[in-house]
């Protein structure tokens, strides 16, 4: 699979040598408090935090984020307009049967931080964590390595199944029937292409199951790994700055 | 949003009662636990839905954010066909909801527009489906059942839908008028074509899990 935009980058930053789990915690913890923030200013302050920890300690470069981030950041903005438009309140503008509510004013950009930081923060994870690391270190915090291991499969098969569309597609291309004329046409030949993917797909799941029980995976109470991880107390400043930064915010919230 | 939830509780609760009693296609029920198969043919499952629904997931987005619930409603139901044919290859207790987490996490690791919120989604419609098939005594597996599902998932997922983009029920009427309309998209979208996908694959039979 080629590489994009939204995959693991190791460029040796600070954010690169965290622990996975503490990382995946850090991203709930920031999702939590966008969630309990009621001000658009709170909104704002951990939005703007979390993409100083993607610049800096994440070595992302701004091209980077807002390529990744466009879709989400557009989504978020319609968002904001939707909730001008349909939250109760004291009308302060007009135009025909659109009205704009004070409350709305103030929920909106509360919604759009809400969706921007959220994701921002995913993608965080996405480009800082090797997914392997993170299996390994969801069976380290006590998750069977049969169970985690799932994720990690369906995300090794990802680039198998898009091999398996190029290939279909390409058969059905010889065959005459390529992206033809008519809606009709194109929602057949999606039919056949998801059918045949998935059942190409499920064979090669089970001859994989297979190989795994050839290979006596799931024997054993443990497994072993190439490449070893390990937690360092250090990287739990991310997550207790985080704890410290949205419980001012909150109090502030409560105070002022 | 307590009485929605309530709501939400009461229509699970309800069709998965009239799958219960209404639907005549039992069959056994797979003992045991999970077996590498059972795993390995879920991760694959959950990889190519995952790829779909990232892609359906945008146009999804762009309906919600931009309309609010009714604006979404219509597709709503495209998402948990494969959580259909997830239950009909796996028939164990937790399947559904097993699926909606890793699928869900696929999504977030593949960039998901909703980022780590996919996860509720996820784990919502998961839900609204184990609570289906688990009135079912995981015995049932007909196209009523399916139905069930599908309609039961796709408004139960609406529940994480109105927390994550701010839809109060209380004030919003959209949110009630898009009820039926997500029924019938989970109805069709994932219950139908859940059950019509899981026969196919049966009748080919290449997919032993499918037997």
């Amino acid at each position: 699979m080629a590489e994009h935009d939204l995959s693991y980058k190791d460029r040796g930053s600070v954010l690169n040598r965290v622990y996975p789990l503490v990382k995946l915690v850090w991203v709930f913890l920031i999702a939590v408090g966008l969630f309990l923030f009621t001000r658009p200013l709170s909104g704002m302050v951990v939005f703007l935090f979390v993409l100083f920890l993607a610049l800096i300690p994440g070595k992302m470069r701004p091209g980077e984020i807002l390529k990744s981030g466009l879709i989400v950041f557009g989504l978020g903005f319609l968002l904001m307009i939707f909730h001008f438009l349909i939250d109760p309140g004291e009308t302060v503008w007009s135009f025909g049967f659109l009205q704009v509510s004070d409350y709305g004013l103030q929920q909106g950009p509360v919604f759009f931080f809400r969706l921007s930081g959220v994701v921002l923060a995913s993608f965080i994870l996405i480009w800082t964590t090797d997914t392997r690391d993170l299996m390994q270190s969801l069976v380290k915090a006590g998750m069977p390595y049969r169970y985690a291991y799932t994720i990690f499969l369906a995300l090794r098969f990802l680039p198998l199944i898009q091999r398996e569309v190029e290939s279909v597609k390409a058969a059905h291309a010889i065959r005459g029937r390529a992206a033809g004329t008519t809606l009709k046409h194109r929602i057949i030949l999606w039919q056949r292409y998801v059918f045949t993917i998935l059942i190409n797909g499920l064979r090669k799941a089970e001859n994989t199951a297979d190989a795994l029980e050839c290979r006596a995976f799931g024997y054993a109470p443990e497994r072993t790994y190439v490449k070893r991880i390990a937690f360092r107390k250090r990287d739990m400043v991310l997550i207790l700055f985080t704890l410290l930064l949205e419980a001012g915010l909150i109090a502030g919230e409560r105070l002022f | 949003m307590g009485i929605y939830t309530v709501f939400n509780v009461v229509i699970v609760v309800i069709l998965g009662l009239v799958a219960r009693f209404a639907d005549k296609k039992v069959v056994d029920r797979e003992r045991g636990g999970y077996s590498t198969r059972n795993l390995v043919v879920a991760a694959v499952l959950a990889a190519i839905a995952g790829v779909i629904n990232t892609g359906m997931g945008n146009l999804w987005y762009l309906a919600n954010t931009s309309l609010g619930p009714l604006g979404g409603a219509l597709i709503q139901g495209m998402f948990m066909w494969a959580y259909i044919l997830a239950v009909f290859m796996v028939r164990k207790p937790g399947v559904a909801l097993a699926f909606g987490v890793i699928e869900a996490a696929t999504e977030v690791l593949l960039g998901n527009a909703a980022g780590i919120g996919t996860l509720g989604w996820g784990i919502s419609q998961g839900l609204a489906i184990e609570i289906i098939i688990l009135l079912c005594a995981y015995s049932r597996f007909g196209l009523l059942t399916a139905i069930m599902a599908g309609m039961a998932s796709s408004q139960f997922g609406t529940l994480w839908s109105s927390l994550f983009y701010g839809w109060d029920p209380a004030y919003s009427r959209d949110v009630w008028i898009a009820v039926p309309i997500n029924m019938v998209s989970g109805a069709v979208f994932s219950g139908a074509l859940g059950y019509f996908l899981a026969t196919k694959v049966a009748k080919t039979g290449l997919v032993r899990s499918a037997e």
